[in-house]
């Protein structure tokens, strides 16, 4: 907007100095150019009467002819050339002009005789076999023309320049409502729903805020409605399942008393219980997202040690509910001791939780866990590290490039569609894998593990060491 | 055989829990309001209360603070929701741990179980520890400050107790909770957070900057002498 009123300006100004520049050197030239030609013709008319008698000596004649400052008179007469300045000479004056006068033709020109602009004007004295030359000097007319292009051409830049300073003012003021929208639109696409546009004292503006702000309202009114209810549904699930695993609980502790057909019935009952009841949480937890109330509460943790843990919690249960060791070697970067992460230590652990389950459903289990700084640690260059990579590999069939990137997304079956197994999963995992990462700031990607499996990374920002004051912990 | 009482409106959830820890070996009995409970613990002795905190009436909130000023029995809240400002209320209110709805009955005994054991230090030659002008009798489970007895629940004395044990020795959030609460690595530190204000008020002469009870950010907390 600024560079087209100022191309705009630019051109018109331009334009206008233009015409004016060459109307006025028109003007100037011709007006000059008759001027001398009158002068020119009565001087000719002058040396001719002198040369009708013959005791005229040509020197003094040319001498005594009537000059204007700055005109100088060349004369032939009698095969010979006669001058009153020895610069300007028969040899100055331009050969076709010369031609052109002798052959009997008066004839004016203009030429440039040592850098400076001249006019020439012949007049033939057949008569007395003659011509009558004068030259006049231009240097005065072409000081004021360069004047007068100077004067336009400053004029030019100072109308371009308020032309650019009114397109800028203009273009600023036309365009700053769309900017408070523009604004406006990403912050509500970034999630923050609660956004709204000032009209100010705008009266054009006014209408389309009013309207924008009434489709942000019904957005998030239907958001709000709809995480709601999803939350909701959930807390009212979680009644009736504290009575359930309560009254499990119960006759799992009288097993041995039921008969095997009870003692199957009850398993069932127990395993679809779990499930569903990590259907439930996974849904609150979904919800808490999407409306924008999911809190971290950080502490600053060893990288290592959390990861061990998260595996560790995940590890097989025995018969009797004791945590086995886990199958598979965690792997800590040794450039990751002494770092420390701040990070929300129950969503962590649901993130490798997640990512285990996953990698025992369609991959027949994690075949290793690598912990390393990023970027890597090197011995020769030590870069600090911004950020902790967690590496679950498996062995298993490997995921297609294409399914790579929907896999985050919720109820994603695409390939594993009929792979998965009946009575575990709840089709949110990853997706909630997702969404704990990103709240943490972090990435979570897949990509092709060296075997031919798959690599789920975990990407963390550390982030500042400290970067607040918590004087009652580190939990917000 | 331990006392329970069990305060929860939802008569179904109520007798689930009575049955499901009648199995673990405890004598449970459950009311359905926060005056009931307030009425039943002034007669009855009860060792552990559970309270739900969405109750008509009066809620948990407002039963645990009653329940605290009227004794120092252990007290596990209930909740629906683990979201931040629910858990932290409830734990200012007084309440010395909570579970989250569902929660697994073994979980909520192995909560019962740590909340009643009696000292971590039992067994162990009776000595006084002291900090200030505070005086810790551990085998008797009394603290003194400037000679008068300070009121603590069991929670805020085995954590002042683990705190005085070390001093000037930093504590991680982690170790508290596993040597005071019995919780693995995962346990909520909002625990320890709320603890440790609360033992403030009661042994820091101005509990806005402390002076004995520190925090080491980053860290966990230490008692300095």
């Amino acid at each position: 907007m600024t560079l087209t009123f100022a191309i705009g300006a630019f051109g018109l100004s331009a334009l206008m100095a233009g015409i004016t520049y060459f109307t006025a050197r028109q003007t100037f030239l011709n007006e000059r150019q008759s001027a001398e030609q009158r002068q020119a013709f009565a001087n000719a008319a002058l040396v001719q009467n002198a040369l009708r008698s013959p005791a005229t000596q040509v020197n003094q004649l040319i001498e005594s002819v009537d000059t204007l400052p700055g005109s100088r008179s060349v004369l032939r007469t009698g095969g010979q050339w006669y001058a009153t300045s020895i610069s300007v000479g028969q040899s100055a004056i331009p050969a076709a002009e010369r031609a052109l006068v002798l052959s009997g033709t008066p004839a004016s020109q203009r030429f440039i005789l040592a850098g400076s602009p001249q006019l020439v004007i012949g007049v033939p004295l057949p008569a007395v076999h003659a011509a009558y030359f004068e030259v006049f000097s231009l240097d005065e007319l072409a000081g004021t023309l360069r004047q007068l292009a100077f004067a336009l051409a400053a004029a030019a830049l100072v109308t371009t320049i308020a032309g650019a300073a009114v397109g800028r003012w203009a273009s600023s003021r036309a365009l700053r409502p769309l900017g408070y929208l523009t604004e406006a639109a990403v912050a509500i696409a970034g999630g923050q729903l609660d956004t709204r546009v000032d009209a100010g004292d705008d009266a054009d503006l006014e209408e389309l805020a009013a309207a924008f702000n009434q489709m942000t309202a019904n957005l998030q009114d239907r958001i709000e409605r709809e995480a709601r209810f999803t939350s909701d549904v959930s807390h009212e699930l979680r009644s009736p399942l504290t009575t359930l695993m309560a009254t499990v609980s119960v006759l799992e502790s009288h097993r041995t008393q039921l008969a095997p057909r009870a003692q199957s019935a009850l398993d069932l009952l127990d395993g679809d219980l779990r499930r569903f009841t990590r259907m439930v949480d996974d849904l609150l937890e979904i919800s808490r997202f999407d409306a924008g109330s999911a809190e971290l509460s950080l502490d600053e943790v060893d990288p290592g040690e959390l990861v061990r843990q998260s595996v560790a919690a995940s590890a097989p249960v025995d018969a009797d509910g004791v945590r086995g060791p886990a199958t598979f070697p965690v792997y800590v970067d040794p450039g990751v001791e002494g770092l420390r992460l701040r990070v929300d230590k129950r969503r962590f652990e649901r993130v490798m939780a997640n990512l285990m389950e996953n990698a025992t459903l369609y991959a027949g289990g994690v075949t290793k866990v690598i912990v390393e700084p990023q970027p890597p640690a090197v011995a020769y260059a030590p870069i600090p590290a911004t950020a902790i990579r967690v590496v679950v590999e498996d062995n298993g069939p490997g995921i297609p490039e294409s399914e790579r990137d929907h896999l985050f997304e919720r109820f994603y079956r695409g390939i594993r569609a009929g792979q998965r197994a009946s009575s575990q999963g709840t089709g949110l995992g990853l997706s909630l894998v997702a969404e704990h990462v990103r709240l943490h700031g972090g990435r979570v990607w897949c990509e092709e593990g060296p075997g031919g499996g798959t690599r789920f990374v975990v990407e963390l920002p550390l982030g500042p060491a400290d970067d607040g004051d918590h004087p009652d912990g580190e939990h917000r | 055989m331990s006392r329970i009482l069990i305060v929860e409106d939802d008569e179904r959830i109520r007798s689930s829990m009575r049955l499901a820890l009648e199995e673990e070996g405890y004598a449970v009995d459950g009311v359905g309001s926060g005056e009931e409970a307030i009425d039943r613990f002034a007669s009855e002795p009860y060792e552990l209360v559970l309270i739900d905190l969405m109750l008509p009436g009066i809620d948990g909130f407002e039963a645990c603070r009653t329940l605290r000023r009227m004794s120092t029995v252990p007290v596990i809240m209930v909740t629906a929701r683990s979201d931040t400002h629910d858990v932290v209320a409830g734990l200012e209110a007084g309440a010395d741990d909570y579970v989250t709805k569902p929660f697994v009955a073994k979980e909520l005994a192995a909560r019962i179980r740590a909340l009643l054991r009696r000292s971590r230090h039992e067994g162990e030659a009776s000595e006084v520890l002291r900090f200030g002008d505070v005086e810790i009798e551990s085998d008797a489970g009394v603290v003194r400050r400037a000679g008068e007895e300070v009121h603590c629940t069991r929670t805020e004395f085995r954590l002042l107790c683990e705190l005085a044990n070390h001093p000037g020795k930093v504590l991680s959030r982690e170790q508290l909770l596993e040597r005071v609460w019995g919780y693995d690595y995962f346990g909520d530190g909002r625990l320890v957070d709320v603890h440790v204000r609360r033992l403030r008020t009661k042994v820091e002469p101005d509990p806005a900057s402390p002076r004995f009870i520190l925090t080491v950010r980053g860290m966990g907390y230490k008692l300095v002498v």
